[in-house]
């Protein structure tokens, strides 16, 4: 069955598997392209809408919480109508309304669940900005690729891994300020 | 380093690394200390969001790399192209369009605005009185004569009426009046004179509260009472107010609900008004205060227009009450009843003259 491998699929999505994320993004994106591209949009909307929709999936298998009701294609076909219409009305063109495609509940909620993630991706991307180098990397390093403190305590000089984990420590209570400055 | 040995305890709280009993303690302490356990929320939530946004952004990287290897549709290509040229082009039109419409209405209604502008400030005519050159050089000869007179000696660059609010003088007047004064005098139908202040000022309603500064002032009790309820056209009305330097008294009819242009804070009173009148009292039959009187119109005569009485009171209940004594006005006018001659001769006491020196 189709909805099998779709499930499947998404399962290696979770996973951060290369050939699960190429599958989907080869099968479904000349669909989403030739839909963006008939309602006024170029090459370039139909990739950023596209991939726009494969954050909100992905972010959406990540939490694991996800179960897919509906074809893939339908899904993500629904979510990227979704915010191309968002997209239209904000540049006040009022587009053509496609009534030939059914609303897809899930689409709509995870797309209500995704306005408040881009807020908070913003949010720390403002964060880790205005920090700056060396602590973004020092940070970016250690919690997101673990590596050790052996390996950051060489790359960026310090004389010893105990240096490098104070220094590290201080990082991370900057971005928490920061970050928790606007959170609330 | 006392917070970064906590957080180094926190980070081995949440990456399981510490002992069962170690564990235990923090669990107490989180739960003993707010401040603790909100923090370690925070710590959880900083990381969750940093590592969602380091995947977010690998993710982007990763499509990016097989978005070169995506085939964009040519089937949509032959007639979409075509469509969207035109239809930009379309839209880029009717934008243009738009633009050139909204410009045009815009600068038109500017120009509508500012000569309705004009035209107002043309029609609408403060009454206070401009003294001229001549009556000053008038007065400062009588001046010379009788050297003990109080008032003094420069009889002032502007003129309008002002009237008692409470016993202990503070006074009702325009904004217009007195904008711009260096130094403002009021003087009483007796010919005293006292030296007062501005001390509460309403551009928007053309209304200022004046203090005579002489603190230890008293007047007799106020004959009169503001009125309330809002007043129906027709009704009589009557003013007194210093057009010369002699108390003049008006009579004339409340004609509309509201001022110049609709202003509903106003209303239209047919009644004679002179360069002098502004800020004299607006009274009903009975001797209720309804009104301030602030201008006319100039294209025709006998139109006049006179704040309402209601507004004059919440301007009042703005005013610090320890100093200004509210009970001061009557609830009931003392005039009701009488004939109009003594109405007149009890309110001419509580009516000044305006004298504003710049």
């Amino acid at each position: 069955m189709q909805i099998e491998r779709d499930r499947e699929l998404l399962l290696g999505l979770a996973a951060n598997d290369d050939k699960s994320l190429e599958a989907i993004y080869l099968e479904n994106f000349p669909a989403i392209a030739r839909m963006i591209l008939q309602h006024n949009g170029s090459e370039d909307d139909a990739r950023d809408v596209f991939q726009e929709s494969m954050i909100v999936l992905y972010e959406k298998v990540q939490e694991g919480n996800f179960i897919l009701s509906s074809r893939l294609k339908t899904f993500l076909y629904a979510v990227c109508r979704r915010i191309w219409l968002k997209k239209l009305q904000q540049s006040a063109f009022q587009g053509p309304i496609y009534e030939e495609l059914e609303e897809t509940a899930a689409a709509e909620e995870a797309l209500e669940a995704q306005v408040e993630k881009d807020q908070q991706f913003a949010l720390m991307e403002e964060a880790l900005g205005k920090m700056g180098e060396p602590c973004k990397t020092i940070l970016e390093d250690y919690y997101v690729h673990g590596s050790s403190m052996q390996e950051i305590a060489e790359r960026f000089g310090y004389t010893n891994a105990e240096n490098a984990k104070n220094q590290k420590y201080k990082c991370l209570m900057r971005l928490k300020k920061l970050f928790f400055a606007q959170y609330k | 380093m006392n917070d970064i040995h906590l957080i180094q305890e926190i980070e081995r709280y949440l990456d399981g690394d510490m002992s069962v009993p170690e564990r235990e303690a923090f669990d107490a302490l989180r739960r003993n200390d707010p401040a603790i356990d909100r923090q370690v929320t925070e710590h959880r939530l900083l990381l969750q969001q940093m590592r969602a946004n380091a995947a977010r952004k690998d993710l982007l990287r990763r499509m990016d790399a097989i978005h070169t290897r995506a085939e964009v549709p040519v089937t949509a290509k032959p007639s979409a192209p075509v469509i969207n040229i035109r239809s930009r082009r379309t839209w880029l039109n009717l934008a243009a369009a738009a633009c050139i419409a909204l410009v045009t209405s815009l600068a038109t209604m500017a120009v509508m605005q500012k000569a309705v502008k004009n035209s107002s400030t043309a029609q609408y005519e403060d009454v206070r009185r401009v003294l001229n050159n001549m009556q000053r050089s008038q007065n400062a000869l009588i001046r010379d004569i009788k050297s003990n007179n109080k008032a003094p000696l420069n009889p002032g660059t502007y003129g309008g009426t002002c009237f008692a609010i409470s016993r202990n003088g503070y006074m009702v007047t325009n904004y217009h009046v007195i904008a711009g004064a260096d130094s403002i005098y009021i003087q009483n139908n007796k010919g005293e004179a006292f030296k007062a202040v501005s001390i509460f000022e309403d551009v928007s309603s053309d209304l200022a509260v004046l203090r005579i500064a002489d603190s230890t002032f008293r007047s007799a009790p106020l004959p009169y009472a503001l009125k309330q309820q809002p007043i129906r056209p027709g009704e009589e009305v009557f003013s007194m107010g210093f057009p010369r330097d002699e108390i003049v008294y008006g009579k004339g009819y409340i004609s509309a609900q509201t001022g110049f242009n609709g202003d509903t804070l106003a209303y239209q009173v047919s009644i004679p008004v002179n360069p002098g009148n502004s800020g004299a009292p607006l009274l009903d039959a009975d001797g209720e205060v309804i009104g301030i009187i602030t201008g006319k119109q100039s294209s025709s005569d006998g139109i006049a227009f006179a704040v309402k009485s209601g507004h004059l009171k919440r301007l009042l209940d703005e005013l610090p009450k320890d100093k200004y004594a509210k009970r001061d006005l009557k609830q009931k006018s003392q005039l009701m009843g009488l004939n109009r001659v003594d109405q007149l001769k009890k309110l001419e006491d509580f009516v000044y003259m305006v004298k504003v020196y710049n």
